[in-house]
């Protein structure tokens, strides 16, 4: 046999030790780039939930009812009040848009976060939790004219900025509307007393009987201050010039005034019929009022039930009471009656649609008419604003809002005050202003929010060195119906507060809403689906076909601030706990240093199927098309 | 509020080449990352040899012996005899084989394999039809479904493999889906941890085959299981069922809609199919109770 002599292969026969077979495995996948299938991308981002869009303070409520859930009742309410300094009034009284549009909807019914609030506020004056104290002092001083809701929320942003604060009230205690409009049974006052208490604890100084009388006084605070802040509220009732005079004389009062004698509990006889003229809140907190001072009560307003601006609850709660509505209707005018009362001639009405907004126009319905007995009338159809004290200061020195140009702010627009809808800046410069002065949406969420976004519009005028204004997200970029995920959450009924029957309620002025239990209060929380808002279920890490979907707990605090904690946030970046933005394994922006393992979408592998956007039960994850 | 506790390991690497989203590639992943390092795992043809790995790269952290289309059983049972041969009795053997390689092509193979009771577990990734060479129909594609080679649907039913490996008496035979991924997942350690031989069949949504989005696998096998269509459940030794999740009252019709594969029925066909489903279901329950019953004589 002779030697042979092989050629060397390059197949697997030739191997040597050492060397690898060609059919046998070299190398793992992760060495492709399978990111470049990729057609979109998908970002890990907070995004707004409707609830908190609609929220006219900017409370971030699937924050603070995440907390809840965890039984971390005072962690909540501490994230609450970086917004809203009175829970415990809101959670009461406050029309909640937020309910209006809340994701649960799909899986039974809204979340109850009015409710929640009222609970967490209760609860936090229950344990006397204090308020954070303020930042350190910027130097400056501020005026705020008005004590009402937003002038308090005002003074309150603007302490927490580090600011010294002085409130100008011309009554003899503060709270506005909360004090002097709102009924008892709605809002006691222990509770407006408990939360301002709370809140000059922080080191307000407070001046009452101390209206602002006119200009100059005006221009004495602008030179003693670094800026004002006017929140004087409307409180001057509109009238119905038609019933004052003839038979009406001395029998027409307006609801406001009504309204303070209850609370100042200034009794006077006027009569047992009373008829109440209007279809608002304030209509109803004037007859349910009547009623409990044992007047017989009907109410005329010109809008049919359902169009009523009064909340429907309210409107049913009137009717319970025994309130004799007579709605989409209107007083034409007024005689002596027969007993010595007053007979008032009213006709149905319709109400022309064609009317400018905000105009009501109605129109008597043919053989609608109709006459009522009353002994006293009462209006409650509005307020203006009392501007005399400004006036001419806000530049053209008209008052009556016959020369103005609103769209530049100056001075006067359907008799409010012209502020700039951002800054809420007047045309003098330094002087702010909000609240039913400067708005027709009045409410008292509306009032705190833009005392909130006065404080640091103005912390932003005097330079403050991180604050700017928040800006209010919009619905539109909300987490909305078709990006939760309903297949994760479980059917849950709502939770109610339970309402006094009406024959308990007529007995007194007590509250006649409870606020939730414990049990009540961790159920609802439950329910909140926290849309937007990651929860680090893991779901988008556990449904990446390519484990492109990764989480670092270690790197979290690598890049990490916590942006809720800058004052700068605005309402469109993550609060505080918040997992977060990641794209292509950068450490994620603003994750906070203890948000636990955040979520990163690696570059590399991601095919951009959108398993991960879809499978996030609450659209915390978006997906964005590649530019190519 | 619902979330998922997966004990995973890192045995199933990213850059393999499944389509996006593709389900058959979120059941490797749950299956080998339970089924953790110390595996061989047998795959042949099919979708699975793809996302394996273009070779000579792997996107399976094992040795991975890719056999041919009618062994993987037979492949799987060899090595498990020469590991204990070797004296190692702590490997696991896994086989990876798609419903072509399962229900038609390696059936003889995996009959033979439960009959000897051989040790591994075999899992069935079934995206109902030949998918990697076209979609063309197997014995597991369902009733009226299309693929390329029934376009106008298929006209015999599923065959139900479960049932036919549970008629073996192998120590467990379970049923599977990408949209339970703790179930699936609880299902592959408790086979791991057995012996003898071990069978699941994973639903596995194949996008393109059934013309499902790409974000949609999660979601279709979930409403597989959701409507009754394919309902998870264990049976031990033969005669011990366990339903783990059957309909929830949701029409079949739901499922249908989300696949183009069942675009052309109409409404008696989606009743049929309907009836179908609620039939199957009625047998499986009365299945499970008469075996859970002991027997009794005279
Ligand atoms: C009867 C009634 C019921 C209501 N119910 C609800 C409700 O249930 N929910 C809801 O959200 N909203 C309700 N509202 C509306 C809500 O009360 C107001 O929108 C809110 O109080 C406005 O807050 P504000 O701070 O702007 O004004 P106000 O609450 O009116 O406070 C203004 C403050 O400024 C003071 N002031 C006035 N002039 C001067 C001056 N020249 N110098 C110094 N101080 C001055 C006033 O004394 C007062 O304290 C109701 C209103 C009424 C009238
Ligand atoms: C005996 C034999 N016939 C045909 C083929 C061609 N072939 C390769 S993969 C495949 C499809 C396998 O389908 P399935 O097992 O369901 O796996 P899937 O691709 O669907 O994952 C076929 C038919 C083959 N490899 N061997
Ligand atoms: S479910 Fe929670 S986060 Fe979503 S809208 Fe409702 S309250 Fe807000
Ligand atoms: S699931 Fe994975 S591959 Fe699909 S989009 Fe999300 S990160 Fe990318
Ligand atoms: S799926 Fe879960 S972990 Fe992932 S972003 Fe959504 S909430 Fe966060
Ligand atoms: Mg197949």
């Amino acid at each position: 046999m002779s030697e042979v002599t092989r050629k060397p292969t390059t197949g697997p026969a030739a191997a040597s030790p050492g060397e690898v077979p060609t059919i046998w495995t070299t190398g793992w996948t992760d060495v492709f780039n399978t990111g470049t299938w990729r057609a979109a991308t998908p970002i890990h981002e907070w995004r707004p939930s409707p609830c908190h869009a609609d929220c006219p303070i900017g409370n971030t409520i699937p924050g603070w009812i995440a907390d809840i859930r965890e039984g971390a009742y005072q962690e909540a309410w501490l994230s609450l009040v970086e917004t809203n300094p009175f829970p415990s009034v809101t959670g009461r009284v406050c029309h909640h848009p937020c309910e209006g549009h809340c994701n649960r909807e799909v899986i039974e019914a809204v979340v109850g976060i009015n409710g929640l609030e009222h609970f967490l506020g209760d609860r936090a004056l229950e344990e006397g939790w204090a308020l954070p104290a303020p930042a350190e002092s910027q130097g400056k001083r501020v005026a705020v004219v008005g004590g009402g809701p937003a002038g308090l929320s005002c003074a309150y942003h603007l302490r927490r900025l580090g600011y010294e604060v002085t409130i100008y009230e011309a009554r003899e205690e503060l709270g506005g509307l909360l004090r002097y409009g709102i009924p008892e049974y709605r809002l006691a006052a222990g509770v407006v007393d408990a939360e301002i208490a709370r809140l000059l604890d922080m080191g307000i100084e407070v001046r009452l009987n101390a209206g602002l009388a006119d200009r100059a006084a005006l221009e004495s605070l602008e030179a003693e201050y670094d800026a004002v802040f006017l929140a004087v509220g409307a409180q001057q009732a509109k009238i119905l010039r038609h019933l004052e005079g003839g038979a009406g004389a001395g029998r027409v009062l307006d609801g406001l005034e009504y309204l303070r004698r209850c609370t100042e509990g200034v009794a006077r006889d006027l009569g047992e019929r009373m008829t109440v003229i209007g279809g608002g809140s304030a209509a109803m907190d004037v007859a349910r009022s009547a009623r409990r001072l044992g007047h017989q009560v009907s109410v005329v307003a010109l809008e049919s039930r359902g169009a009523m601006p009064a909340q429907p609850e309210e409107i049913e709660q009137a009717l319970e009471e025994g309130v004799a509505l007579f709605d989409g209707a209107m007083v034409a005018a007024v005689e002596a009656g027969a007993d010595g009362g007053l007979t008032l001639k009213c006709v149905k009405v319709t109400l022309d649609l064609g009317a400018p907004a905000g105009e009501l126009r109605p129109v008597p319905v043919e053989g609608g008419e109709f006459a009522l007995a009353a002994d006293v009338i009462v209006t409650a159809i509005g307020q203006d604003p009392d501007l005399a004290p400004f006036n001419g200061a806000f530049g053209d020195g008209s008052s009556d809002g016959s020369s103005v140009d609103g769209a530049t702010g100056g001075f006067v627009e359907c008799a409010v005050l012209v502020a700039d809808p951002v800054t809420l800046a007047t045309t003098r410069a330094g002087v702010f202003a909000g609240g039913d002065v400067a708005s027709t949406n009045r409410f008292v969420s509306e009032a705190i929010g833009a005392g909130r976004r006065a404080a640091y519009s103005i912390a932003e005028y005097l330079s403050h060195p991180d604050a700017c204004i928040p800006e209010r997200p919009k619905l539109e970029d909300s987490v909305n119906r078709t990006e939760v995920n309903s297949f994760y959450f479980e059917f849950s009924e709502r939770r109610e507060r339970v309402v006094a029957p009406a024959a308990e309620r007529l007995q007194a002025f007590a509250e006649t809403i409870s606020v939730y239990s414990t049990e009540d209060a961790n159920a609802e929380a439950g329910r909140c689906m926290s849309c937007g808002f990651c929860v680090q279920c893991d779901n988008c890490f556990v449904f990446c076909p390519d484990m492109a979907v990764q989480k670092d707990p270690s790197a979290a605090g690598a890049e990490g601030v916590a942006p809720g904690a800058s004052e700068c946030a605005s309402e469109g970046a993550p609060p505080a706990g918040a997992a977060v933005r990641v794209v292509a394994a950068v450490p994620c922006v603003g994750a906070p240093a203890d948000s636990g393992p955040f979520y990163f979408v690696l570059d590399q592998y991601c095919k951009g199927c959108g398993l991960c956007v879809t499978e996030c039960p609450r659209g915390a994850v978006r997906l964005e098309q590649v530019n190519l | 509020m619902h979330t998922y506790e997966l004990d995973e390991q890192t045995v199933f690497n990213s850059g393999h080449n499944a389509c996006p989203g593709c389900g058959e590639a979120l059941a490797v992943r749950y299956v080998l990352n339970t089924m953790g390092p110390n595996t061989i795992g047998v795959v042949p043809p099919s979708c699975i040899a793809i996302i394996c790995g273009p070779q000579p790269y792997s996107s399976m952290r094992i040795p991975v012996y890719q056999t041919t289309l009618e062994a993987s059983a037979a492949s799987a049972a060899g090595i498990s005899r020469a590991l204990k041969r070797q004296g190692k009795h702590d490997v696991n053997v896994l086989a990876m084989a798609g419903d072509g390689g399962t229900y038609d092509i390696g059936f003889q193979a995996l009959s033979g394999a439960a009959e000897r009771n051989e040790d591994m577990v075999y899992v069935c990734l079934d995206n109902e039809g030949y998918m990697n060479t076209g979609a063309q129909k197997s014995s597991s594609t369902p009733y009226l479904a299309v693929t390329s080679s029934t376009p106008g649907g298929k006209p015999s039913d599923k065959k139900d493999i479960t049932e036919i490996m549970a008629a073996h008496r192998i120590p467990y035979v379970a049923t599977a889906t990408v949209g339970y991924p703790d179930d699936l997942a609880r299902k592959v350690a408790k086979a791991r941890d057995m012996e003898g031989m071990r069978f699941i069949v994973v639903l596995t949504p194949c996008l393109d085959g059934w013309g499902v989005a790409d974000d949609g696998a999660v979601r279709v096998s979930r409403l597989a299981v959701d409507t009754g269509f394919f309902p998870l459940y264990e049976v031990e030794d033969g005669e011990r069922y366990t339903i783990n999740h059957g309909p929830k009252g949701i029409p079949v019709e739901r499922y249908l809609e989300q696949q183009k594969r069942y675009r052309h029925l109409d409404a008696d066909q989606i009743k049929e199919i309907q009836t179908g489903v609620d039939h199957r279901w009625s047998l499986l329950q009365a299945r499970a109770e008469s075996m859970a019953r002991p027997v009794v004589c005279d």
